[in-house]
């Protein structure tokens, strides 16, 4: 049974050629339409696709309130008309086109920024409760969601360069760690690079002397007592960058990953200290990510606009298998969501935040929120991102729907 | 018979014949003997006996016609009577006499007097013959019959009787018996003896050389030609089969066949090619006047006549611009009047044909893209600064000068609102201020990482100023340095000059001086450092120790006014810049190596290539020398690029890059490469422009620095913002 379904654009391209598609979804039921196949213009783009699915859904259920959809054929975002999509590609339009929609990522609504003193040089929004941010008036903040700042971690005499999250034991026990430009990292970090060009390891759990569990200082998430501080000594220190390490990322317990800026990216074996293999881009790199499909692409960004994806399982080339270029200056951090295969955010010192798709080569959408350069971003209950930048604002952009 | 047989025999022997013949007239047998083998010699020599057988044949030919009648008359006359026997014997012997005879008559060759033989069955063995009746046939085809044989005894007793039986033979093949004459029997016996058959040959005679070579003017032999001269010679026919092979096969190759460029005359050409070809001395034809055109027509087309305006703007030229000839027109040719000028003109043309003196210019025919040099293309000599991404911003003022820390992490910049500024590169962020006060004449950073001190030039002062970077024991350590006590003055002298006192305010040392001093150089090692000041006259330059906080003057004469100086990057030898020239010298044996002359008007900047061979100078009039000095004391490229003055020039630390920038506003990049090999030299190569910066009163980048690390610039504006450029 075929439908033809009547959109505004359909009406004023009465002559335009029709494709038969058929919608499909992973979707929940209620965003779930019939899987009859219908004609629809093929000079439709992907707002006219969402409003076709949108019709569909109302005509099931009366009261549903359109949504923005996004659209997969063939694994591939449609970010053109239909039909140019069809011909870019060569998919024949004679049989009846399969399309996938997803919830559209795009932020839904800007919260109210949160102000600093300083610059907002890092941000942590690996727990759900609450953001932690590095300032460079050489404070940490832990901020609930609503831009209100609960705590000021204060300790450092040089601007906070980066914060972790190490563990959440439960609700009331949170561990941190921060390093600073005062050359100390002053609640524990696992690794920390540094401008000797050498990545320390560091471990001061004198509790637990088992441990690969990492971290150290411990800090009541209710009161500021800070307990008597640890003067650690690096357990190990891995040598082979030649200028400064400007990130590092240690995702599974053996490995560890670091961007420099003599252009490389390494990877480290934690237990022999050792390179296990680098990549070359020959630019300097200012962060880098781990994520992705199987957690194994590398994202990094640097001192050019492009951000640029390996696939380090990929045998027999260091050339980047994805490269996003719509940024205009550096690339400040890029981090992966934690549980999309497909989606990254960039932050760039031209002030904007991108939010990337693996399967198209244009940004799903840029939060323009900052006014100069963005120095950090984060993802935030897996729904929200997180940016901090030379404005000294901490904002956050929520209703990210990834499934 | 037998002994017939057998002296034929032995006939050829001549020793035996020789005897014989001494001993023929003593007995019978000698004689018969010697008659047969006269017999057998005649046989042989037959036609040497001619004319004994022309007789002999009139005879026989009368008996063969009187014999044809009676045959004619009765067929079997003979046969009847004939005994068959005999027949039989002579038969056989007439075989073997007739083949010698036969043989005979083939060698003959005098063909005088021969006679035909009666007999013409010709070369056919005489056996055929045996049983008929005949023995061949006529001339005129009738048959001979046999004579009639003689009983033998009948013969015998008849050769006894006949004393010329001797010199009879008989000649079997005609049938009939001849007689041989004297002289025959004389001329056999002659060849007997092996000498010529007739007497008056001589055979050894005298040799007579008939011909004379000497002044022979026609050919010696008037031989027609032979005949191998016509025919196809066999093995000419031989040799060219091979050579058609050969060449199918390919062994033989023809050059390519030359394409003959058509001879024509080039009716209008000009002859002086044409002289060329022909080698005659340096003959130059004159030029061939120019042909006439439309317009000398007696009535041209329209547009080939002037109008009235035209004619009046010729009468305004000169006289040698002036048209030679005006085109006008006539209704035919019988109206065009007398050219006035014929004469003039062809005086003219003779005085040019033999009187103008001609010279042929030579004309060097380059290509001049050829002589552009062949440079590598910018795409390979990547990475160098490209585009600016970062901005630092915050002074007030223009900035002067910039410099970085030996690590790349901070860079200081100086300004003239009086402040200092330590910017985080990464971020672009300030982190530090330093209220100075007044306008800043120049930064320097410490080379050395550990030491995180800023010497800073501000009007007659030289502040050497803690930062307070790095950790805690590098600032104890820092702290410690600056500390001075109180002046003691060890040196009235030198006191007056330069002081060392203790900056209360930003907690460094203060190094008073008694002139502007314009520039700040740290040595390698950090602990030295040489200011310089352009109105001190002998005293212009100083050199102070850190760590033991003491000037020195350069025991040198300068020869102008010092603007610059820079220390070699890895030896103790010591460049100072003054207006016009740069000298070098050699700090540990205080002499001077070099003079490098710059031909510049006015030097601004000098930078050291961190090998420390190369040099490159800016001038105030846009010029960037790069001086080799393993060379010569002249540049070894002179590049001029900017419009206006050179502000400053910097080379990168680890990349093959320089740049300089200008009050343009632009900052330029080249790839500078220094070769390890000494017989390259430098290649130079400019690579990009990088604008961005604004003019402010007149100026407009004032510094450059290369990051020490990476390929990036920064440069200093009039218009207070740093740039950073990166690749």
């Amino acid at each position: 049974m075929d439908m033809n379904i009547e959109t505004p654009e359909d009406q004023n391209e009465e002559n335009s050629r029709r494709v038969q598609v058929r919608f499909k979804t992973k979707l929940k039921p209620p965003q779930k339409v019939p899987s009859n196949s219908i004609a629809i213009p093929s000079n439709l783009t992907r707002f006219g696709l969402s409003s076709v699915v949108n019709n569909l859904l109302q005509a099931v259920n009366p009261e549903w309130k359109s949504e923005p959809f996004d659209f997969l054929i063939n694994g591939e975002l449609v970010r053109m008309s239909l039909e140019q999509f069809l011909l870019a590609k060569g998919i024949s339009a004679e049989k009846v086109l399969e399309i996938e929609y997803i919830k559209a990522v795009a932020p839904q609504k800007e919260e109210e920024p949160s102000l600093h003193d300083d610059w907002v040089s890092a941000v942590d929004g690996s727990n759900p409760g609450f953001i932690l941010t590095g300032c460079y008036d050489n404070l940490g903040r832990v901020w609930k969601a609503g831009g209100v700042c609960t705590h000021i971690l204060e300790g450092h005499c040089g601007a906070v360069s980066s914060v972790n999250i190490i563990k959440s034991d439960g609700l009331k026990y949170v561990t941190v760690a921060t390093a600073s430009k005062d050359q100390t990292l002053r609640l524990w970090k696992v690794c920390s690079g540094s401008w000797d060009c050498t990545i320390s390891l560091w471990r001061t759990n004198d509790s637990d002397a088992a441990g690969n569990q990492v971290s150290i200082k411990k800090r009541k998430g209710n009161n500021q007592v800070e307990e008597p501080q640890l003067e650690g000594e690096a357990i190990s220190t891995l040598v082979g960058h030649t200028q400064c390490v400007s990130s590092v990322v240690w995702p599974q317990q053996e490995t560890i990953y670091s961007a420099s800026w003599d252009h490389s990216v390494r990877t480290w074996d934690v237990e022999m200290g050792k390179d296990l293999s680098d990549i070359f881009c020959g630019k300097a790199l200012n962060c880098i990510d781990i994520g992705g499909e199987g957690s194994a692409l590398i994202a990094a960004g640097g001192s050019d606009p492009i951000l640029r994806i390996w696939d380090p399982r990929k045998p027999g080339t260091s050339a980047p298998v994805f490269q996003f270029s719509s940024h205009n200056s550096w690339i400040s951090a890029c981090k992966w969501h934690n549980k999309s295969w497909f989606h990254l955010i960039s932050a760039s010192y031209d002030g904007k935040v991108m939010l990337w798709d693996l399967r198209t080569a244009w940004p799903l959408s840029v939060i323009d929120s900052h006014k100069d350069k963005v120095l950090c971003a984060d993802w935030w209950r897996g729904d929200s991102v997180i940016s901090g930048g030379v404005d000294s604002k901490l904002c956050v952009s929520s209703g990210v729907s990834i499934q | 018979m037998r002994e017939r047989k057998k002296s034929s025999a032995v006939e050829v022997s001549s020793v035996k014949k020789k005897k014989e013949k001494k001993t023929k007239d003593n007995n019978e047998p000698r004689e018969q003997k010697e008659k047969e083998e006269s017999q057998s010699i005649m046989k042989q020599q037959k036609n040497t006996t001619s004319r004994s057988k022309k007789e002999k044949q009139r005879k026989t030919t009368e008996d063969y016609e009187s014999l044809r009648e009676s045959e004619l008359s009765g067929d079997e006359v003979h046969g009847t009577d004939r005994d068959v026997d005999n027949a039989d014997d002579h038969h056989e012997e007439d075989q073997t006499d007739g083949s010698e005879g036969h043989r005979g008559v083939e060698e003959s060759d005098s063909s005088e007097d021969e006679v035909a033989p009666r007999n013409t069955i010709g070369d056919v063995p005489l056996e055929w013959y045996k049983d008929e009746k005949h023995i061949g046939y006529d001339i005129s085809g009738k048959k001979i019959t046999k004579k009639e044989r003689q009983d033998k005894l009948a013969s015998f007793l008849a050769n006894v009787d006949d004393s010329k039986s001797w010199r009879k033979i008989y000649d079997e093949y005609n049938d009939e018996e001849v007689e041989l004459t004297k002289e025959e029997i004389r001329l056999v016996q002659r060849l007997l003896k092996g000498k010529a058959p007739h007497t008056d040959f001589d055979q050894y005679a005298d040799y007579v050389d008939w011909f004379k070579y000497d002044d022979a003017l026609h050919p010696l032999s008037n031989a027609p030609e032979p005949k191998r001269r016509f025919i196809p010679s066999k093995w000419e026919s031989k040799k060219v089969v091979q050579y058609v092979r050969a060449i199918r096969k390919g062994l033989i190759k023809f050059d390519e066949p030359k394409e003959e460029e058509p001879k024509f005359y080039l009716l209008w050409g000009d002859d002086s090619s044409a002289a060329e070809k022909a080698k005659h001395l340096a003959y130059i034809p004159a030029p061939k006047p120019k042909l006439p055109g439309h317009e000398e027509s007696y009535n041209p087309s329209l547009e080939y006549i002037p109008t009235q305006e035209e004619l009046n703007s010729y009468q305004l030229m000169y006289e040698e611009d002036r048209p030679k000839f005006i085109p006008r027109r006539f209704t035919s040719l019988r109206s065009v009047p007398a050219y006035e000028n014929a004469v003039k003109d062809s005086f003219e043309r003779c005085m040019d044909l033999y009187l103008c003196p001609r010279v042929r210019k030579k004309r060097v025919n380059i290509d001049p893209e050829t002589l552009k040099p062949k440079l590598p293309s910018r795409k390979d000599l990547k990475p160098y600064p490209v585009a600016c991404y970062l901005e630092y911003k915050g002074h007030k003022g223009a900035v002067v000068s910039i410099s970085t820390e030996a690590s790349g992490q901070w860079f200081a910049s100086g300004s003239t609102d009086g402040t200092v500024r330590i910017w985080e590169v990464e971020s672009g962020r300030c982190l530090r201020v330093l209220e100075i006060g007044e306008a800043i004449q120049y930064v320097a950073w410490n080379p050395l990482p550990e030491l995180p001190v800023l010497a800073v030039s501000v009007g007659q002062d030289v502040l050497i100023l803690n930062t307070g970077l790095g950790n805690e024991e590098e600032q104890r350590r820092v702290k410690d340095l600056l500390h001075v006590e109180t002046p003691t003055a060890p040196d009235d002298n030198m006191a007056s000059i330069v002081s060392w006192l203790q900056h209360d305010k930003l907690d460094g040392i203060r190094l008073r001086h008694f002139k502007m001093v314009s520039s700040v150089e740290w040595h390698r090692r950090g602990d030295y450092l040489s200011t310089v000041m352009p109105a001190g006259e002998s005293r212009a330059i100083f050199m102070h120790q850190l760590s033991k906080k003491l000037s020195h003057r350069i025991p040198f004469k300068l020869h102008g006014l010092p603007v610059s100086s820079v220390f070699h990057p890895t030896r103790s030898i010591f460049f100072v810049s003054t207006k016009k020239n740069i000298r070098v010298y050699d700090l540990l044996k205080q002499r001077l190596i070099k003079k490098l002359e710059t031909g510049l008007k006015e030097v601004s900047s000098i930078a050291i290539h961190p090998a420390g061979d190369n040099l490159i100078v800016g001038s105030r009039e846009g010029k960037l020398c790069w001086f080799d000095m393993d060379l010569s004391s002249k540049p070894y490229r002179v590049l001029k690029c900017h419009p206006k003055d050179i502000t400053n020039v910097a080379f990168h630390r680890s990349y093959p890059l320089f740049a300089s920038c200008s009050d343009d506003c632009t900052a330029y990049v080249f790839h500078g490469m220094v070769y390890s090999d000494l017989n390259q030299n430098p290649l130079i190569v400019p690579l990009e422009i990088l604008r961005g910066h604004t003019s402010s009163n007149g100026r407009g980048v004032m510094d450059c620095k290369f990051h020490p690390r990476q390929p990036w610039l920064f440069t200093a504006g009039a218009d207070s913002v740093i740039r950073l450029y990166c690749h």
